[in-house]
């Protein structure tokens, strides 16, 4: 198996800089997720990886050999792309076995190999069909096998899913996540959706504007963001973040939030009177009184039941934010919600000017 | 893998509507949609004008007609002139030089477009490419005429450059346009230098709707483009080919007529006499209109004949079809 490194990645298209010297190391068999909005460079990163991209500056290397002068067809990497790319004109079968046939494997071979293939992926009853008779998930299960066949040192998944319903959606993500487990090959996975990266990645490195903004396990992104963008691309919903001044006296710091006062955690380097970012995520918010907590006054906008669980729009001087509660089967009682508790511990604070965290905490103890 | 819970594609199934339902559906549809079939109005009678309305004149093939009787009065005299025309040797010629004059056209003609579109396709500089393309299209807007005269020019056997060069190479000039045998390598190579070009426009069009990721996955997967080109590009353009194939033949009997009448000579009818020619020859020339009407008669039920023939084969081969 292999690992992947990426030393100071740049791209260029003309004098616009897409990809900002970018470096990331990825183990073997690890699987990355990169993840971030539209146009924050994940494709281009992944494209560049692959091959079809030219690397402006740095250097893309797999077990430590500098690939930015080697042709795809060598770099011995697969690639599952999100239209699927599969051949219209070709069965299943052909393929599937299309890399194995450029590559002249001998027709035994292909055959034991794209059976063996078929098998794992379930396809076997349609080898004989072509890609316009096939769903959307055994398409995708055909383009998977195609990048499998090879047996490449590297996958790389081009938002493989973002064509799929919501439902199938799910289905293949955990397929795919147990066919990494059972095949183990380094993988490289790219997608704007923060649930399809929080379930599949080892690691997620999200993205911005071309820049790397954090990379670390689902966990850690979660419950320790070093910016506001991380806190407001990661969870869903999104961390909840207000603006407010720092204040403090006998009890501890505060931040004023218009009339509120939302106790802040220990935090060494903020100054009284500091403008701040106060971040909370929706599940850590709590709806029932907490001992030793202050009541924060909220206006309830609406409440969205889930079934379980229900997302209530609110505010707090006029900025938004949303709760996560439990409903116990009644939606009835959270309509009449007026405060909210926030524990200390699970808040952040972000500096207003640069985004960065203030605090960090590393555990990640979701509040009752 | 699981794959009880995929959703298979099922076809689609229209409920079968009355006659009453299809008739209000219809006027509901031309009254809101009256915008669209009042631009297609100037087509429809360009039509009947001038594609339906002539078909009236179709029965003087089965007719005695006289210009000063008309086409209704002239009395009908059934199969008379599709006789005469079977027993006739020069028609006999003409269709045999039709169809061969096509099977070349065919056999060379139809493939010189593709080829151009799969290596326009493969040129690379933005530039060359717009440069070689503008070159290709340029005879298909010059005039038939303007084109007689360059190829009369061409293999003149005082001043053409054809015999010139050969001249180089010591061989005697020679007159080729009076050549039965080399009246169709000329025509058939002047139309490919006048239409292949243009031809290419509309499998080039065909090749930029390829997803671009099938070339991507196959860069991935170590094809080379010659690869690409055969197992990519010419499998995805095949509809195409087969709904231009479909279209060539149904025009098969009509070979480029202006071409025709402007390159041969009496001395080349052997080789170069077609239906057209021959219909142009004794219906305008020789006043034999009834005589006339029955060849481009005949003329026009084979090529209907053969259109309905590669359309059913593809559809059964190929699922493409016109209709």
């Amino acid at each position: 198996m292999s690992s992947v490194t990426l030393s100071d990645v740049e791209k260029y298209y003309g004098p616009l800089r897409v990809v900002h010297g970018i470096n990331l190391e990825i183990e073997s068999q690890e699987f990355v997720v990169l993840v971030g909005p539209s146009g924050c460079g994940k494709s281009t990163t992944l494209r560049m990886i692959a091959g079809l991209e030219e690397i402006s500056a740095g250097t893309v290397a797999v077990d430590e050999k500098v690939m930015n002068r080697v042709a795809p067809k060598d770099r011995d990497v697969a690639m599952v792309f999100q239209n699927y790319a599969l051949y219209p004109h070709l069965k299943v079968f052909e393929n599937i076995a299309f890399g194995l046939r450029i590559r002249k494997e001998p027709k035994e071979h292909i055959d034991k190999t794209v059976r063996e293939v078929s098998e794992i992926l379930g396809l076997t009853p349609y080898l004989d069909r072509r890609p316009a008779e096939l769903s959307g998930g055994q398409r995708q299960r055909v383009a998977m096998g195609r990048a499998i066949v090879r047996h490449p040192k590297v996958f790389l998944f081009d938002e493989p899913l973002s064509n799929l319903d919501a439902q199938l959606r799910t289905q293949m993500r955990a397929e795919i996540k147990r066919l990494h487990k059972r095949l183990g090959v380094t993988s490289v996975y790219v997608t704007h959706d923060q649930v399809e990266a929080m379930t599949l990645a080892d690691r997620i490195v999200v993205m911005n504007d071309g820049n790397i903004e954090q990379v670390g396990t689902p966990m850690e992104l979660f419950t320790n963001p070093a910016n506001q963008f991380v806190a407001g691309f990661i969870g869903s919903p999104p961390m909840n973040q207000f603006e407010g001044t720092v204040s403090a006296n006998a009890d501890g710091l505060f931040a004023s939030v218009g009339n509120a006062s939302i106790a802040l955690p220990e935090v060494n380097n903020v100054q009284h009177g500091q403008a701040v970012i106060v971040g909370i995520r929706p599940e850590h918010i709590s709806i029932h009184p907490v001992d030793g907590l202050p009541s924060i006054p909220i206006a309830l906008d609406l409440v969205e039941p889930l079934g379980s669980e229900a997302l209530l729009h609110a505010s707090i001087d006029n900025q938004p934010l949303i709760i996560k509660a439990e409903t116990h089967g009644d939606i009835e009682h959270l309509n009449s919600v007026s405060e909210l508790y926030a524990p200390t511990d699970l808040i952040k604070v972000f500096d207003k000017d640069t985004g960065a965290v203030i605090n960090s905490h590393p555990t990640g103890r979701i509040a009752s | 893998m699981s794959t009880a819970t995929d959703k298979q594609p099922l076809p689609a199934r229209r409920p079968k509507r009355s006659l009453k339902d299809r008739t209000t559906w219809l006027s509901d549809h031309i009254r809101n949609e009256w915008r669209l079939y009042l631009m297609l109005l100037p087509t429809i009678i360009w039509f009947i004008v001038f594609l339906y309305k002539p078909m009236y004149g179709l029965q003087i093939a089965f007719k005695d007609y006289s210009i000063f009787k008309g086409v209704a009065k002239s009395p009908w005299i059934g199969w008379e002139h599709f006789q005469a025309l079977f027993s006739n040797d020069q028609f006999l010629r003409a269709v045999s030089n039709t169809i061969k004059i096509s099977a070349l056209n065919l056999l060379f003609g139809f493939p010189a477009p593709i080829i151009l579109a799969l290596m326009f396709n493969e040129v690379l500089h933005a530039g060359y490419k717009r440069a070689a393309q503008t070159i290709v299209y340029l005879p298909h807007f010059i005039s038939s005429v303007i084109i007689a005269g360059i190829v009369i020019t061409a293999f003149s056997p005082s001043v053409g450059i054809v015999n010139t060069v050969l001249g180089w190479f010591g061989f005697d000039s020679v007159y080729f346009l009076t050549k039965p045998e080399w009246f169709r390598p000329i025509f058939v190579g002047t139309g490919i230098w006048q239409e292949a070009g243009f031809g290419s426009i509309v499998f080039l069009a065909a090749i930029a709707g390829v997803n671009p990721s099938l070339y991507e996955s196959a860069v991935v997967d170590g094809a080379s483009r010659w690869q690409m080109m055969w197992k990519i590009t010419l499998p995805s353009i095949l509809p195409t080919i087969i709904i231009m194939l479909i279209i060539r033949i149904g025009n098969i009997m009509e070979v480029s007529f202006e071409l025709i009448i402007l390159l041969y000579q009496p001395a080349t009818y052997e080789t170069a006499d077609v239906v057209n020619t021959f219909v142009f020859r004794q219906g305008l020339q020789s006043g034999q209109y009834d005589f006339a009407a029955a060849a481009g008669l005949f003329n026009a039920v084979v090529a209907f004949v053969l259109v309905m023939f590669a359309n059913t084969l593809s559809r059964r081969y190929s699922r493409t079809s016109l209709w």
